[in-house]
């Protein structure tokens, strides 16, 4: 990955760029966000299905920016970032986990509700 | 959307009002007066010895990764007087504020400090110690020592470099305005929710501790990223993964740690933001609210954070010990694997700093064992260690005694740890002062490794070695003073005094609490002997050799003392692993190069101090409110970066007859030395 240190223009990555994927990249991350505060505001979804389709959709605009947004693919110029990326997932794998963990520990052993109200809501 | 808040405000200065300037309290008058004289003498003196200009040319602007290194130290030392000022500020409204017949005084009515202003205090002294003084001062310490070590010119982006140091030091000002105008948090170092949220601190303490961590937390991670790039691509030829410095491998891992760990500080502050500007719910105890969420994202942060300070101070001991045991690193392959190992574990362990919280013993189980699991590495490098020093060559300077002191913190630190990682001891003494002297003993011995790394690399910076007597006196005041605080201070957690305490209400803990007080007495003695080191080194300034301990094993002490602003005159060829031994055992430490070739170099730039300090008005803008500010500071902000884009300056070059004119005379090369302005390089010559 030798690039010219002189001229930024010439540089690889940035030859890579593209004005259509950064403006697609940008309104399917609008999208998917809009669509994932609409689905929250609405409060229809079960518990469960809620946090499943959430969780897809930030999961979603997650993929759209580093696509189409940060232009991350296999190629020689953009390898080593979409590597970068790929070796967080252990991070998020320990901290999204493990606080999932937690929560659900937390929420069964301090939370506990008269028996009719024991369903959990969105909010809990 | 915005929140409605408490007390006047107006368009042109927000909520600041004369109110807002503490003028009625001697204490921060005082303060305020002695800050003032210094400013001036400062200011006199620059305008006196007509240094402004130099000052602005050679290092407010400059993109030199050792001048922004030193100025990092410079500001984090000051960062910890400050805090240590705090600290002294606390023990002494702890031996005061005994019992209900204690006297006040001062507007207390125990002791000297009002709860509202004693809480500041020692919100101040965390946050201050962590962020802005242990935090630039290891920053600083690996900016200089890095790219000399791995033999490169600078670092890779010596323009993000100067910008992450202005951004630290926006953050550090912010924090020290909050004494004059305003004042700053109630609500400890980590932002005790829900105490940070608007209806429990509704005047701007916590936005000034939020935005000041925002701010400087940017620089940062600008600062990781910048670091993690060096070391991957800049390594001089011949310097393989095997053969890189163990303290540029705990760079390494920190870095990584750094830039994978301050996003969610940011974040986590975005959205306490988030509550108190826009009246979110993220962390209230309302409406959705979750205040554990907060704590959880704290700490998720906030231990890595732990090792991204402890990792670089291993990484100075493991340099120090082997030079002044005249031997190699015991274990160099078992160091690095128990580099990364504790870096790894480092994002497991974070609920240890909550197990109170009610989470069920399966959960505290599993923090609990990975707490522990970081002892192993962590044994791994003090068995290294003690095998490096076994049947070595000691040579007692002060860097070596500093990196041995630091070794006995460890110790003591480490073993509290592990008794704290037991849920079960952690219950008993959570919240305690027990806890207090644990970390303590932990962050002292980064401490201890700073000391040891400025006066290990001082010489090779400015060519003339700290005062050794003086040096001594330093070591053994702060050492004895650092046993005698916080021994009592076990002591204290286990007889269940807890933190925080702005009144003592037990007078049993009487003896232990004026020891302490003795201790901070002692480290006042210290810092006497840390200044006269200065002011006697300064005045004698004995020149030094390129190696100027006679033992040092690696790179950077292949190159003169002080060190050229080009680094290396020729980019050195690495043959082994301490490439200096290597040379000195077959005769070629002191082989000169027979020809020159030309040095690109990147040229000085003032937009990092300008976004640096609009990023500050735009700090003040926000904590204050003051809409028009914060936008004007952010729009401009924006429009540096674009011209700063636009900007075609292609750096320049050192021709092969200046090299070597300079590496004649060094004094014209070294890093105080004022050069001569220097004509950017043309679109053609670059090619």
């Amino acid at each position: 990955m030798s690039a010219p240190h002189s001229n930024p223009l010439e540089h690889p990555e940035v030859r890579q760029a593209s004005t259509w994927r950064y403006l697609a990249g940008f309104a399917a991350t609008i999208v998917l966000m809009q669509a994932a505060l609409t689905v929250t505001l609405r409060q229809h979804l079960p518990y469960t299905e809620y946090t499943l389709t959430i969780a897809g959709l930030a999961l979603a605009s997650l993929l759209a920016q580093a696509a189409l947004f940060f232009g991350l693919d296999i190629s020689r110029a953009q390898i080593w970032k979409s590597v970068s990326l790929v070796l967080t997932v252990p991070l998020f794998i320990l901290s999204v986990g493990l606080t999932v963990w937690m929560f659900h520990s937390l929420m069964q052993r301090t939370m506990i509700m008269p028996q009719n109200m024991a369903q959990p809501t969105m909010l809990q | 959307m915005q929140v409605a808040i408490q007390g006047p405000w107006s368009p042109l200065l927000g909520r600041l009002t004369l109110s807002a300037i503490p003028y009625t309290n001697p204490i921060l008058v005082g303060t305020f007066a002695v800050a003032a004289l210094i400013a001036l003498v400062v200011a006199g003196a620059v305008l006196y010895y007509k240094k402004l200009g130099y000052l602005w040319r050679e290092w407010l602007t400059t993109v030199d990764h050792k001048k922004i290194g030193v100025m990092y130290i410079i500001v984090g030392l000051v960062m910890f007087f400050r805090a240590f000022v705090d600290g002294l500020m606390m023990r002494t409204q702890q031996a005061m504020a005994i019992g209900p017949h204690s006297p006040g005084v001062l507007g207390a009515q125990h002791g000297y400090l009002p709860p509202f202003h004693f809480d500041q205090v020692y919100s101040a002294h965390g946050t201050i110690m962590i962020l802005f003084a242990a935090t630039p001062l290891l920053t600083g310490l690996t900016n200089v020592v890095v790219p000399l070590q791995i033999g490169a010119r600078d670092m890779a982006f010596p323009y993000m470099n100067a910008l992450s140091l202005w951004l630290t030091t926006a953050g550090a000002i912010l924090v020290m305005l909050s004494l004059f105008v305003g004042d700053f948090s109630s609500a400890g170092w980590v932002g005790l929710i829900p105490l940070t949220e608007l209806p429990y601190s509704p005047g701007v303490g916590v936005d000034y501790w939020m935005w000041a961590i925002q701010i400087s937390s940017i620089g940062t991670t600008l600062n990781a990223i910048n670091m993690i790039v060096t070391i991957i691509k800049m390594r001089a030829p011949g310097m393989g993964w095997f053969r890189v410095p163990v303290f540029t491998w705990t760079t390494l891992s920190t870095n990584i740690i750094g830039l994978t760990a301050f996003p969610i500080l940011g974040v986590v502050l975005a959205l306490l933001g988030a509550d108190r500007y826009l009246g979110t719910h993220f962390f209230t105890a309302g409406n959705g609210g979750n205040l554990m969420l907060y704590t959880n994202m704290f700490w998720i942060w906030g231990h890595p954070e732990v090792y991204f300070l402890v990792l670089p101070a291993f990484g100075i001991f493991s340099e120090i010990i082997p030079t002044f045991s005249e031997k190699p690193l015991f274990g160099y392959t078992t160091m690095v694997a128990a580099t990364f190992a504790i870096a790894g574990i480092s994002w497991a362990v974070w609920l240890h700093h909550f197990f109170t919280m009610g989470a069920g013993a399966d959960v505290n189980g599993f923090f609990s064992i990975a707490t522990m699991l970081v002892g192993i590495p962590t044994g791994v490098k003090v068995f290294n260690w003690m095998f490096t020093l076994y049947r070595g060559r000691l040579t007692f300077t002060t860097p070596m005694l500093w990196a041995l002191a630091g070794l006995f913190l460890l110790l003591v630190g480490g073993i509290t740890g592990m008794m704290l990682a037991i849920p079960a001891i952690n219950y008993t003494v959570h919240n305690s002062v027990f806890v207090i002297a644990h970390f303590h003993c932990m962050v002292l011995l980064v401490a201890a490794a700073i000391f040891a790394g400025v006066v290990y690399w001082f010489p090779k910076v400015f060519g003339f070695q700290l005062d050794e007597k003086n040096g001594l006196m330093f070591f053994w005041s702060f050492i004895t003073a650092t046993a005698i605080v916080f021994t009592a201070m076990f002591a204290l957690g286990f007889q269940g005094e807890t933190r925080r305490l702005d009144y003592i209400f037990n007078p049993a803990w009487r003896p232990m609490l004026w020891t302490e007080e003795a201790g901070m007495m002692l480290y006042l003695v210290s810092i006497f002997y840390f200044l006269r080191m200065l002011y006697v080194s300064l005045r004698d300034r004995v020149p030094v050799a390129s190696d100027p301990w006679g033992t040092a094993r690696t790179l950077e002490f292949l190159t003169h003392s002080p060190v050229p602003f080009y680094n290396f005159a020729v980019t050195p060829q690495v043959n082994a692993r301490d490439e200096l031994a290597w040379r000195r055992e077959h005769g070629l430490d002191k082989a000169q190069p027979e020809a020159f070739e030309p040095i690109h170099m990147p040229s000085n730039t003032g937009v990092p101090i300008i976004i640096g300090m609009l990023s500050l008005t735009l700090g003040f803008g926000l904590i204050w409110r003051i809409w028009w500010m914060a936008g004007f500071s952010l729009l401009a902000i924006i429009i540096a970066v674009i011209i700063r884009s636009f900007d075609k300056n292609l750096g320049y070059e050192l021709k092969p007859e200046e090299v070597a004119a300079m590496e004649r005379n060094l004094a014209t090369a070294s890093i105080i030395a004022e050069q001569p302005a220097r004509t950017p390089l043309t679109e053609a010559e670059a090619h």
